[in-house]
């Protein structure tokens, strides 16, 4: 009733109207220092309150408070998001082993990362022109076929061109004469026939382009299977034995 | 209270108009003060960083004249807690002559209230009352705000502030009571 500011009924207690006048009081008016501040608020109010454009300064600073101050913070934070990232990242590249050496070296000095690996050396691809192999096993590797029509090789060079399936460019010299031309015994082992190429004939009459001279049957017929194709060729050697084991008998 | 016109003038001073702020000032201020010192040792300082506040969110505040009071009270409240924690960090002084708490244990603190009929006499009454309940008092009274409006602010039910107001009137009029002096 006292706080609604209502009026006190009659017959109240005095003490009643007495805490009405207090509070009374309390509200009233304002007196002397109570508005000390109002020239500060104003100052702040035409400062701050002043809708945006009706001053430059106003205008830049609030374009300072609200472009400049953000994007301050956003930088830092994007600066240190990059360093924590870039630690992260180089601390498990380092534990991957996948850094440079001097570099990995140092990781492991520094945070017990494994050691850097020995340098492999990757395997060169050795062009034979001469006839007997220094390493065999670089025929079988397959890759002396990219530098077939370098050679010299009678053989090879004479079956070089673009046209030319992969087994053409094989380094025929290079694999043992004896094991070149697929002979049909027993124990062959049909990898060397695969790998080692065929002899001169056998290699001209692969070529459609260039049919063998004197044609073979055997050898032609496996010739005819032959597309280029590395499967076509291992067809054509092992093949080529069996139709000469039968010619042979038909032969006898 | 500007009464009617306090809702013109609180559009036109979120439009930039210093006449109409500087009418809301001279119309609030009064109240503000006084709750304040009731509330903090720092009243001026409080109530200057108060008005900073509420000039900066002025352009964004949407209500009436009720919900301003609510509002300048909310933000005056939180900045006097600020400013409560800011002291205790920097215990400065040693003590504080106007903590609430030494008025309340006054043996006098009511007959200085009550020797004379005066504003100051009667917040000197108030604030020998317990923080909470001259708190609410001042905000029911002085601020003019309703209990809801008091119970958000104060962060209590609207029951709480109501007893709690109902508690510090009795404890006002004993006050008056006992000092047999009519104000």
């Amino acid at each position: 009733m006292i706080l609604e500011r209502r009026p006190i009924p009659p017959g109240a207690p005095p003490e009643i109207y007495g805490l009405a006048r207090m509070l009374a009081a309390v509200a009233g008016p304002a007196e002397a220092g109570d508005l000390a501040g109002q020239a500060a608020a104003q100052a702040a109010f035409a400062r701050l309150a002043s809708p945006p454009g009706a001053s430059p300064v106003a205008r830049r600073s609030a374009r300072h408070s609200r472009s400049q101050r953000p994007a301050r913070g956003r930088l830092t934070l994007a600066a240190a998001l990059a360093t924590v990232a870039a630690g992260l990242g180089s601390t498990a590249a380092a534990y991957a082993g996948v850094l440079p050496s001097p570099i990995q070296h140092f990781a492991h000095v520094a945070i017990r990362a494994p050691e850097p690996l020995p340098d492999i050396v990757p395997p060169t691809r050795m062009v034979t022109s001469s006839p007997t192999p220094s390493h065999p096993d670089h025929a079988a590797s397959g890759s002396a076929g990219e530098h077939s029509g370098t050679s010299s090789d009678p053989v090879v060079s004479g079956q070089a061109n673009p046209g030319q399936s992969w087994n053409h460019g094989r380094k025929v010299g290079s694999v043992p004469p004896g094991l070149a031309s697929c002979p049909p015994g027993q124990g062959q082992d049909q990898g060397h026939g695969q790998d080692q190429g065929q002899d001169p004939a056998v290699g001209r009459s692969q070529n459609p382009a260039r049919p063998s001279p004197a044609p073979n049957p055997v050898k032609s017929e496996s010739a005819q299977e032959s597309d280029g194709s590395g499967q076509a060729r291992k067809t054509a050697c092992s093949e080529s034995t069996i139709p000469a084991k039968a010619a042979h008998a038909g032969g006898q | 209270m500007i009464a009617g016109a306090f809702e013109v003038a609180l559009a036109s001073a979120r439009t930039g108009d210093e006449a109409a702020f500087a009418s809301i000032f001279r119309d609030v201020q009064p109240a503000l003060l006084r709750y304040l010192r009731v509330i903090t040792a720092d009243p001026e300082d409080v109530a200057g960083e108060t008005w900073v506040h509420v000039v900066t969110g002025l352009r964004r505040f949407r209500g009436g004249e009720q919900d301003f009071r609510a509002w300048l009270f909310t933000i005056a409240r939180h900045r006097a807690a600020d400013a409560g924690r800011w002291r205790a960090r920097r215990p400065a002084a040693p003590f504080d002559m106007t903590e609430p708490a030494q008025h309340l244990t006054s043996p006098d603190a009511a007959d200085e209230a009550l020797e004379a009929v005066s504003t100051q006499a009667a917040m000197t009454l108030i604030k020998s009352l317990p923080p909470e309940q001259a708190e609410i008092i001042m905000l029911r009274v002085v601020a003019g705000l309703d209990t809801g409006d008091v119970a958000r602010i104060v962060g209590k039910t609207p029951g709480a502030v109501r007893v709690a107001a109902h508690r510090g009137l009795r404890r006002l009029a004993g006050h008056v009571a006992q000092a047999g002096v009519t104000l």
